[in-house]
């Protein structure tokens, strides 16, 4: 409805997931969230729920640990959502690219919308990055939108359902 | 009347959500969200795909709040008082219900302790009703706001029942029962769009609810009633900037050991 959409950029709630990475980033995004840069005066609340929430902050060059978790909560968001990936190494891979256990960046797993640079990003671009993530939140239609790849458990249950011709693999036409 | 306050009651209370807001975030020096953000949270949670684990997980969701805005609206048409506590009670149990009916451990862990600060909490809410009773001669809301107020003769109550405000309205120190870095939202993890709202809104019927207890002793001065609750809002406030979280065993023994205690003994002042 097109009354409710302009409310979507007043309040994005903010989901922040470590891929991985060395902390400095999330030290960034929380300073991005205190008392001096205040993300609340734009609505921003960091819910640590993946249901509640509309923005996708992940730091990080995604590691195999993480790749599992990463693809999990990316569906668990309902749309619109949108993902943000804040610091070199998640956009890139960065310090640590092709290092042996770890992927070059999220973009493999889930589509981006907003790259923050830096290494780590300072508190002004994640403010920036988050402005426009909720101009393209406003843009975005309700479609389910679809990881790139599975993983995981979600793999496992997707062939299972592809199988049965329940359900179409996201990367079947890929593979 | 007061039916256009019943009606508007999510309104009322969702302003006074977003101004608690912003009080917090200047107690912070920061700017914080705008007075309406409250509602453009609504709008936008109504915009989101909503996820339902299942049919009666969701509706018991609605229920709490149609039975909390229940509460508030015999609140304001002042009727008897037990009948309004055990109303609460009974919208607090649906939370809990809908808590135990999924698998997540998180929303089990939530319901738990949704049980254990209603145990904390109950007892002082019932005796803060008893002392409306000893001091009127009667439990009808209508029959203590025509008394002269009752503030001089039950002092204690009134600091047992500032203690347990944080635990109904989910602040610092007694904020267990949501604790949103341990637990994710206690009951509410599961809950998504169009149905996280009616919890969202339903937190704005608890702090009607409370407020209007406090409220409740000014008696027939409107006007000592509304500046208590303005200054029972400021210091909850102001004590939930101040405090970490408790563990839950510690805020019921604090309110077994301080509370409870406190409103025993004007109790029995009040009978002798």
């Amino acid at each position: 409805m097109k009354f409710l959409r302009f409310f979507r950029k007043k309040s994005p709630w903010v989901l922040h997931y470590n891929a991985g990475s060395c902390n400095g980033c999330d030290i960034e995004i929380l300073a991005a969230l205190g008392p001096r840069f205040d993300l609340e005066r734009f609505g921003v609340i960091n819910t640590g729920n993946p249901k509640q929430s509309d923005i996708f902050l992940v730091t990080g060059p995604v590691t195999y640990r993480s790749r599992e978790r990463i693809v999990e909560l990316y569906s668990q968001i309902p749309e619109p959502k949108v993902v943000v990936a804040v610091g070199s190494c998640t956009a890139t891979g960065g310090v640590f690219r092709g290092m042996y256990n770890v992927e070059d960046g999220i973009d493999r797993y889930i589509p981006v919308d907003v790259y923050v640079p830096g290494c780590a990003a300072s508190p002004q671009l994640i403010i920036d990055a988050l402005v426009k993530g909720r101009e393209i939140l406003e843009q975005k239609s309700r479609e389910i939108e679809k990881p790139l790849r599975l993983f995981g458990a979600i793999e496992t249950v997707g062939h299972k359902l592809s199988r049965l011709n329940m359900a179409k693999r996201v990367n079947d036409d890929k593979d | 009347m007061s039916w256009v306050w019943i009606v508007l009651a999510p309104l009322l209370g969702g302003l006074l959500y977003g101004g608690e807001r912003v009080l917090r975030a200047r107690m912070q020096r920061r700017m914080g969200p705008p007075l309406l953000q409250p509602f453009y949270d609504m709008f936008k949670l109504m915009d989101k795909r909503t996820l339902i684990v299942h049919a009666a997980h969701a509706l018991l969701g609605a229920a709490h709040f149609f039975l909390l805005w229940l509460t508030v609206a015999a609140l304001f048409l002042g009727w008897n008082l037990l009948y309004i506590i055990f109303l609460h009670l009974f919208a607090t149990m649906t939370l809990v219900w809908a808590g135990y009916s999924v698998k997540s451990p998180y929303s089990h862990v939530g319901s738990n302790r949704e049980l254990l600060a209603l145990v904390a909490y109950e007892p002082v809410l019932i005796l803060v009703a008893v002392g409306f009773y000893l001091g009127t001669g009667s439990f009808e809301i209508t029959a203590i706001l025509r008394d002269q107020s009752l503030l001089l003769q039950m002092p204690l109550l009134f600091v047992a029942l500032l203690m347990i405000i944080p635990v109904k309205v989910k602040k610092s120190p007694f904020d267990v029962v949501e604790a949103h870095q341990e637990i994710v939202g206690g009951v509410e993890v599961e809950y998504s769009g169009l149905f996280y709202e009616f919890l969202y809104m339903a937190r704005f019927m608890e702090y009607l609810f409370v407020y209007s207890f406090v409220y409740l002793f000014g008696g027939g001065s409107h006007f000592l009633g509304a500046s208590l609750a303005v200054g029972a809002f400021f210091v909850v406030n102001l004590v939930d900037n101040a405090t970490a979280r408790v563990r839950p065993a510690e805020m019921v023994g604090i309110l077994y050991k301080i509370a409870l205690p406190l409103a025993l003994i004007n109790i029995i002042g009040m009978l002798l």
